[in-house]
């Protein structure tokens, strides 16, 4: 298989992530029904499609929430098994998911941290590690900066923050992994102007640092606005790939919604 | 500060006023009812209430709930608030002693009804549930002619129910002609009254037609008994009930044609109260000596068994 | 100012109520009746803590009045035996763990809701305490190494105190400055999102649903030595008390979450009305009344506390 796509891609370095024939069905529905799809190290692929076209399905089999049926994927060319979302954060790839990244009365230090706390030792005790509140406020309080989110309190809890800043913290989890694979699960859905201009920033920035983004969106306005490449899924299929240059997003909308070039 | 301390002292001595039913230096007693979810407990606690009140004396009453922790708690909590007496309807000397010993130490005089003795209170004032016991069961078996099967719904969750359970047995054992066709112990504590109809209603499926008498450990089991026989079509005397407390409902089932309830042994419960505040009154107040009340240990009262012949001079009071 | 008071009302609440008892009745402010508040709130703040453990991770665990009070029972007939101490307190203990530990597993592992599951471990435990005790006391004249546990006391502080400082400190760092802890925590926030960020959510929720349990047998343990009796009912008027004082914790210092300072001092403001209200004499049901009113106004307190936080959330856009 790797040979394979590698002569496909005509390229010397393997994609970053590589799925092939992805089948996935739930009793006697077929979410996805053989879909190929590369994400090139560095660039924002938009993945869109109406309800039911499977994007989430691909999501959560990306991630790790789910296996697939069948079907293959390979990272850096290296066929692997996703089993678990800590798998896929082990293997740096991270996901955003929608409503669910963060614990909301939790603070912006616990949930960079989340599941991944930072500890010191204690009186220079082998067992005994307390966590290292300071340490990871401080960390955290590095990535929101990274990506130029300014929040004075890392003790405060995340529901007191905008949607803008919130979606900053979700990022700032990622990069805690170092993920190198991001992916972003309609993160701009319900945000205002300001905020969703704010988020789109933060994936620019996730760019500039070298980093790779899948970004789920159903607005045609911000995938032409940050992403490089979009594959339109219908259906359970992959129906067009295209690079977003010169794309605008009335066209996308009706690539969405026929499947075709206008 | 000052100003704000007094004004909140004035507002405590008013909730306080509102709380306490009356003026401070009155003799001031405390009343412990063990379980006032149990009648009887609450007719001891309410009867000496109502006659130390009648005295004019401060009463409270607390309820330990049936729980030995916060038994020994308001105990704790009652040596610190020091009253002139206090009087505990059928609590547990044995297990509440390290509490009865510092209230004895603290100088407050303990009087216990329907509890069991301790070196560290007056007395306690008892009905001789041995005797009780046996009057119940001999009445029963007279009623029987010494023949035939009996059912028993027991509890042995009490001390007095279930003496009361093993003077049956007793009499039993000498009395071969009377034999037991079932037997059910009441387990639960909560809905009890559930537990002794489900129990009953088999033992008496499983022995329709060979039943010739019911004892109950006490009367609140044999109400439930009796509306289940009523509601078989079981008339007054064919398969006569007999239980043990006394009481308004007891004695107004024995008169009732239609009830199947026949006798109980009623335990002055109210005359025990009256008769502890009476002791209290006249060994504390008065300070007579305590053995003019009683010399022992414990001061009995007369149980007396009522059926239909003599619930007639029960039912006035 | 408003936060200030959303965070401290309801504890200076309770200040105030024990100050209004030091006033109103001369026999509260006194050494020795603080100290039979401290020794009796030790009992419920310990019950309670374990209660608020199992509510982090968003589990109700009905069932540690039963729990406590098999586990006296089977401490109790262990001691009675003669068996020594530490076999009996051991097995309390363990008895108390392992209801817990049966609790977690019928809610992660059969998805029994832990209101059903702990309503049903409730009755087991009952009906074994009465199958061992035939529904009769345990009492007697139990060793001193027993009743030592409860009674003495240590640099002139009752053991009893000293037993609730070990288990809230204890309590306090693991919820607070450790990394199980802090899942712990997040489980209940978040179930989700705690899942996906690689918590083992289910196995948290049986932790907290296990030390629930396991607290209930350290409770039961002291009752016992501290009554030298044990009784098949002998927790059962804990079990409001402690849910009371969870609740009445969630109101102050991190309002709307169970947390270990808010559980101690609600503890403490309980046991002190209920003290405070015998020492003026007040009738047995006004105990029971308060309570009653102190349960459903700390709830909707709390519930004010979650509402204001899902409003902000509202406000500003969702997660």
């Amino acid at each position: 298989m790797q040979p394979a796509s590698r002569i496909m891609e005509g390229a010397d370095e393997a994609p970053l992530l590589s799925l092939r024939a992805i089948t996935k069905t739930y009793g006697a529905v077929e979410a996805l029904k053989g879909v190929d799809i590369d994400v090139h190290a560095g660039e924002v692929l938009a993945i869109c499609g109406d309800n039911g076209a499977g994007k989430s399905s691909l999501i959560r089999i990306v991630s790790g929430a789910q296996e697939p049926t069948g079907g293959t994927i390979a990272l850096r060319g290296e066929p692997i098994r996703l089993r678990s979302p800590q798998d896929a954060l082990q293997r740096g790839v991270a996901t955003i998911y929608q409503d669910l990244a963060l614990a909301p009365r939790l603070s912006i230090a616990q949930n960079v941290f989340l599941g991944s706390e930072l500890t010191r030792p204690v009186l220079g005790l082998p067992f005994a590690r307390l966590l290292d509140k300071r340490r990871m406020a401080e960390e955290a309080r590095g990535y929101l900066q990274r990506l130029a989110i300014d929040v004075a309190d890392m003790t405060t809890p995340v529901e007191r923050l905008s949607g803008g800043q919130r979606q900053a913290v979700a990022i700032g989890r990622a990069l805690r992994w170092d993920a190198e694979l991001i992916i972003m699960d309609e993160p701009t859905a319900a945000l205002g102007v300001k905020e969703t201009a704010q988020v789109l920033d933060l994936i620019r920035r996730l760019r500039a640092e070298g980093r790779t983004v899948i970004l789920i969106s159903h607005n045609m306005a911000d995938v032409v606005s940050v992403a490089t490449r979009v594959v339109i899924l219908k259906s359970g299929r992959k129906v067009t790939e295209e690079p977003t240059v010169g794309l605008d997003a009335d066209t996308l909308a009706h690539m969405v919604m026929t499947g075709k070039k206008p | 500060m000052k100003k704000m301390l007094a004004s909140l002292a004035l507002g405590a001595n008013f909730v306080a006023a509102a709380l306490l039913p009356t003026a401070a230096h009155a003799f001031d007693l405390v009343v412990i009812g063990f379980q006032m979810s149990s009648e009887t407990h609450a007719r001891v606690a309410n009867a000496a209430s109502a006659a130390a009140k009648q005295k004019g004396w401060n009463v409270s009453v607390l309820n330990s709930e049936g729980s030995l922790p916060k038994h020994a708690e308001q105990l704790d909590t009652l040596v610190q608030r020091k009253p002139d007496a206090i009087l505990i309807a059928m609590g547990k000397p044995v297990e509440a002693e390290a509490q009865l010993k510092s209230a004895k130490d603290a100088g407050i005089p303990v009087l216990t009804v329907m509890a069991g003795t301790s070196a560290h209170t007056l007395f306690d004032i008892q009905v001789n549930e041995y005797k009780v016991g046996a009057e119940a069961a001999l009445y029963l078996l007279g009623q029987m002619n010494y023949q035939g099967n009996i059912l028993t719904q027991r509890f042995d969750g009490n001390v007095g129910t279930r003496i009361r359970g093993k003077v049956l047995d007793a009499v039993l054992s000498e009395n071969t002609g009377v034999k037991v066709a079932g037997t059910h112990t009441m387990a639960r504590t909560q809905s009890w009254r559930d537990d002794v109809r489900n129990g009953m209603q088999a033992l008496l499926l499983k022995n329709q037609g060979q039943v010739q008498g019911i004892w109950a450990s006490f009367d609140g089991q044999a109400y439930v008994i009796d509306d289940m026989l009523k509601a078989q079509g079981v008339k007054k005397g064919e398969i006569p009930l007999v239980s043990i407390d006394g009481g308004v409902d007891t004695y107004r089932r024995i008169a009732d044609p239609e009830s199947t309830l026949t006798a109980t042994v009623a335990i002055p419960f109210e005359e025990m109260g009256k008769q502890a505040v009476e002791a209290l009154d006249t060994i504390v107040v008065k300070k007579q000596p305590k053995d003019s009340v009683t010399a022992g240990p414990y001061l009995f009262l007369d149980a007396v068994l009522v059926d239909s012949r003599n619930v007639k001079q029960f039912m006035g009071n | 100012m408003r936060h200030f008071l959303s965070t401290y009302g309801t504890a200076l609440a309770g200040l105030a109520i024990v100050i209004f008892f030091a006033v109103a009745t001369p026999a509260f402010a006194t050494p020795g009746n603080l100290s039979i508040i401290l020794k009796e709130t030790s009992f419920l703040a310990i019950l309670a803590l374990g209660f608020a453990l199992a509510l982090m991770t968003a589990e109700l665990d009905l069932s540690i009045a039963e729990v406590a009070s098999l586990a006296a029972v089977i401490t109790g007939a262990l001691v009675h035996a003669g068996q020594p101490v530490w076999i009996a307190v051991a097995a309390g203990l363990g008895a108390g763990l392992l209801c817990g530990v049966a609790n977690g597993l019928a809610v992660t592992s059969l998805r029994v809701p832990s209101l059903i599951a702990t309503l049903g471990t409730a009755a087991v435990a009952k009906g074994l305490a009465f199958m061992i005790t035939q529904g009769v006391a345990f009492v007697g004249r139990w060793p001193t190494g027993f009743t030592g546990l409860a009674r003495g006391s240590l640099l002139g502080v009752p053991n009893l105190v000293w037993w609730l400082v070990g288990v809230a400190a204890t309590i306090f760092v693991f919820v607070n400055w450790t990394r199980a802890g802090s899942h712990l925590v997040a489980t209940g926030e978040a179930e989700e999102a705690a899942r996906l960020a690689g918590i083992r959510t289910a196995r948290m929720k049986r932790l907290g649903l296990g030390l629930s349990g396991l607290l209930a047998g350290g409770t039961a343990v002291l009752l016992a030595a501290s009554v030298s009796s044990a009784a098949p009912n002998m927790a059962g008027d804990h079990f409001l008390y402690a849910i009371a004082a969870v609740l009445l914790g969630m109101t102050m210092f991190t309002p709307g979450k169970p947390n270990v300072i808010g559980t101690l001092v609600a503890a403490f403001t309980l046991k002190a009305l209920g003290n405070g209200l015998i020492l003026l004499g007040a009738a047995y049901y006004v105990q029971d009344i308060v309570l009653g009113l102190i349960i459903v106004g700390s709830v909707a307190l709390s519930a004010a506390a979650m509402r204001r936080a899902a409003f902000v959330k509202k406000l500003s856009f969702r997660t």
